[in-house]
């Protein structure tokens, strides 16, 4: 009896710009998450006055998106523009009062003003 | 024949500088500004370090933080369901012990941490807490507790305090309380049955040096581990979101909160307020309680004041000198 | 030197896993699949095999736990009867999704309500889709063999999936049965070392299942569904190699009994073939062109195998030892399958099923007889008058 043609099982080509990684496992980010850009949700910035600064570093261990950064050879503290949310916790928080909050729309490189979204 | 699991022995931290290392949790999630369970996160990784793998049970700290295919953790992360986070990490130590036995694998032993919320920890994941804690792992689990399932949009929990308004407790004419219920109290319910369990503390967000050092004492032990932790959540409590580290501090200085580790039966507490501040202070500033009365606030303060008498009567019971 | 050993499927099953060197194994009771762990549980006692013997505080707990154990690159082992399979359910997608490739041994059992220990295949046929691969085996030797021969597929570098080795509950797990036990260095030929290829380390950190949008599920989903693409090769090779390895003959996909001049035949699956063939023996001795088609593997299910081996034949009556309440031939799971394979023959053979081996009770001889006549007429009239017959309980 001759063997009868059946259908074929689907063959798969998913689109590059559609790829799911095996497992859907994906590798650890090292220094910032840059695939999750979160500037662009703030309306105010926190804005230190160094001079007024204690290094106590509760603004450091009070952010929950650590943007806080404390250089220890510069001695300061070091804000990180590209992922703060505005929450304000820092100001809030800071025992000497020196972080005051900004509006975004005062800078010239406030994330407000791109163009073209994240 | 004795093994050497190479386990890590994490020094407590002095100061903040002691512990400015590199970020473990870093920017770049999808979590609320101002989100109490993020800082908690953070301040944990940050005080485990590079060689831990966590857990991390369906919640706002999986869902918002693993959005969308990428992740905040600098180190290894496995999604578990809501309901086995204790399970899974049980498996992930079964793994390392026999692989080391076995000569397979030879680095150090990882911190194994579970973050799960107060559902994953004492309501649907109960059971696989429990049950890890009763085995034996070398596993530390962490309850980061906001009070409410936030992630689905702020349902009750069994923390949920007394009074709290959330989508299945809303106040109306029949329950004027919105939440008729008090919640489990989770630190005597894991210490009260484990006998195998080694380290139990609570600790909140708004006391990161406690915090740090307390993951770091637990992650010493070469057993099961249990850490409370409050994380207060500006969407669920209604607060503005630059409070949310100030709600932890004055949950403490109400006696909503109590610090304390417990140790081979002996409970060490800290900051523990001289006078404590009326509940009234505490719920005021949050929206999830703007609905109740003042004998329904009498009733919580009630509430409170027994878990106080509890503190008094712990602390009253003298610590054993060492011989 | 191989040995000669009378084992219950139950022994077979902790002998497989023995030699499959697995280094976690998570225990719960269940009847009647509890004898593997007992016997496990004595060989990590006394040193004979060196693995961490977790005990789960339920099957759901089971399968989390052994997952967490893949994810960090052990072999691990698990199993389960009845309720307990479908307790776990809320795991299996994540297992098969996550690419752990576990084994979970199932000594099947009814599902309540209400209690019953006996043997039906329901439990483990209604988790079939969450994507782990599944099939039955008929004697104890097929059990230990298919221990080994599902962790070698399951752990391929192109497959890694879970699987789910089943036999019937008491018929297999508890009967003895001549069992060649190879010995651990043949194993090991046919077996290499599970290799995790991103696991949980700190060395190389990774994020397993992060959150996806909807746009990302359907590639997923497409990602989980192109791995059967690969699959079936890879058990042939792996069964060919078994088979050389071992001195075993089994075939792929189809056991076929006297299928080359059948004209009527069963498809059945599991320890009740057992029964089957014997009949049709009989049978044949009385002139019925008999024979009888046994699926090895379910998941993946062997359409196009099918459809060839069933090109010629008049009807084939398909045993059902399973339940979908309210399905197409408010029957069985398995019919439904066996129409949608064959259904694009020009030459197809009469369909049609029948409801056995339920709930514990076996399959009686004279049942098969009467099953063929039901198929002999069928042949004859060209066409099924029946989706399903419930054997034993048919009104009228």
């Amino acid at each position: 009896m001759a063997k009868q043609k059946l259908p074929e099982f689907s063959t798969f080509n998913i689109p590059k710009d559609r790829e799911v990684p095996f497992g859907a496992i994906t590798p650890a980010p090292v220094n910032t998450q840059d695939l999750f850009i979160t500037s662009n949700w703030r309306v105010v910035r926190p804005v230190i006055d160094q001079e007024k600064c204690t290094r106590c570093l509760t603004c450091y261990m009070a952010c929950p998106d650590a943007c806080w950064g404390y250089n220890e050879k510069a001695d300061k503290l070091e804000w990180i523009a590209g992922f703060c949310k505005g929450c304000q916790i820092c100001i809030h928080d800071c025992p000497v009062q020196c972080i005051s909050a900004e509006p975004e729309l005062n800078y010239p490189d406030g994330v407000v003003r791109l163009e073209k979204p994240f | 024949m004795k093994v050497d699991y190479k386990f890590q022995k994490l020094e407590p931290a002095k100061n903040f500088k002691a512990i400015n290392k590199a970020e473990m949790y870093v920017p770049g999630h999808r979590t609320c500004a101002g989100c109490g369970p993020a800082l908690n996160y953070r301040l944990v990784a940050k005080a485990a370090g590079p060689d831990t793998i966590f857990i991390g049970p369906t919640g706002c700290m999986y869902v918002a933080n693993a959005s969308y295919l990428c992740t905040p953790y600098a180190v290894s992360l496995i999604h578990a369901q809501i309901t086995n986070g204790g399970a899974v990490a049980s498996g992930i130590e079964a793994a390392f012990k026999v692989l080391a036995q076995k000569g397979k694998y030879t680095g150090v032993f990882p911190n194994i941490i579970v973050m799960a919320g107060d559902g994953g920890t004492v309501d649907i994941g109960l059971q696989a807490m429990s049950a890890m804690l009763y085995r034996n792992h070398k596993v530390l689990f962490i309850c980061y507790d906001n009070e409410s399932y936030a992630n689905t949009g702020i349902q009750v929990s069994p923390t949920s305090p007394y009074g709290a308004n959330t989508t299945f407790t809303p106040p109306g004419k029949e329950i004027p309380e919105a939440n008729v219920l008090f919640p489990k109290y989770v630190p005597e319910l894991v210490i009260g049955g484990h006998p195998a369990l080694k380290y139990v503390a609570t600790t909140t967000i708004a006391h990161p040096l406690d915090l740090t050092n307390k993951v770091r004492k637990a992650l010493s032990f070469e057993g099961p581990t249990f850490l409370h932790m409050l994380a207060p959540c500006p969407k669920g409590w209604k607060f503005d979101e630059k409070l949310s580290r100030e709600m932890a501090k004055l949950a403490v200085e109400t006696g909503m909160w109590s610090l304390f580790e417990w140790e081979n039966g002996v409970y060490k507490y800290t900051n523990v307020p001289k006078t404590y501040k009326p509940i009234s202070e505490y719920m005021k500033n949050q929206g999830r309680f703007s609905h109740l009365k003042a004998e329904h606030i009498a009733k919580m303060q009630a509430f409170v004041d027994e878990r106080i008498a509890k503190v008094k009567a712990n602390i009253a019971i003298p610590i054993a000198t060492p011989r | 030197m191989a040995q000669e050993k009378m084992l219950t499927g139950c022994s077979a099953a902790a002998t497989g896993a023995k030699l499959a060197e697995v280094e976690v194994i998570c225990s719960y009771p269940i009847r009647p699949y509890t004898a593997i762990m007992m016997e496990l549980a004595k060989m990590v006692a006394n040193g004979e095999l060196k693995a961490e013997f977790v005990h789960g505080e339920g099957e759901h707990a089971q399968v989390s736990i052994v997952l967490g154990a893949s994810a960090a690159g052990a072999r691990a082992y698990t199993g389960s009867s009845g309720v307990g399979v479908t307790y776990a359910m809320e795991v299996y997608s994540p297992m098969s999704g996550g690419r752990y490739p576990v084994q979970m041994a199932i000594a099947d059992r009814a599902l309540d309500p209400p209690g019953d220990f006996g043997s039906e295949h329901t439990d483990a046929m209604s988790t079939r889709g969450q994507g782990w691969l599944l099939g039955w085996a008929r004697t104890p030797q097929e059990v230990l063999d298919n221990t080994l021969i599902g962790y070698r597929i399951g752990e391929d570098q192109k497959v890694m999936l879970p699987q789910m080795t089943c036999q019937d509950g008491y018929f297999l797990s508890h009967i003895a049965d001549k069992v060649n036990v190879p010995e651990l260095a043949q194993a090991r030929e046919f077996l290499p070392p599970f290799k995790s290829p991103h696991p949980l380390s700190v060395a190389c950190p990774v994020s397993h299942s992060p959150q996806i949008r909807p746009d990302q599920g359907a590639p997923m989903d497409a990602q989980r569904a192109a791995v059967y693409t690969d699959v079936p090769k890879i058990i042939e090779k792996a069964t060919a190699e078994y088979n050389k390895i071992m001195g075993r003959n089994y075939d792929p996909f189809l056991e076929k009994y006297k299928m080359d001049d059948a004209e009527i035949a069963f498809f059945i699956q599991g320890a009740h073939a057992n029964t089957c063939m014997k009949e049709i023996d009989k049978m044949r001795k009385q002139g019925v062109k008999v024979g009888m088609i046994r699926p090895r593997w379910i998941i993946p299910w062997p359409t196009q195998y099918l459809a060839e081996a069933c090109a010629g034949l008049k009807a084939l009556g398909v045993i059902e030892t399973s339940t979908c309440y309210g399905g197409s031939m408010r029957g069985g799971n398995l019919a439904p399958e066996v129409r949608a394979s064959l259904y694009d023959l020009d030459d197809r053979p009469v369909v049609t099923s029948f409801m056995g081996g339920l709930g514990g009770e076996t399959i009686w001889p004279e049942e098969f007889h009467s099953m063929a006549k039901v198929l002999t007429q069928a042949a004859k009239d060209k066409r099924a008058s029946q989706y399903t017959y419930w054997v034993g309980f048919e009104g009228k």
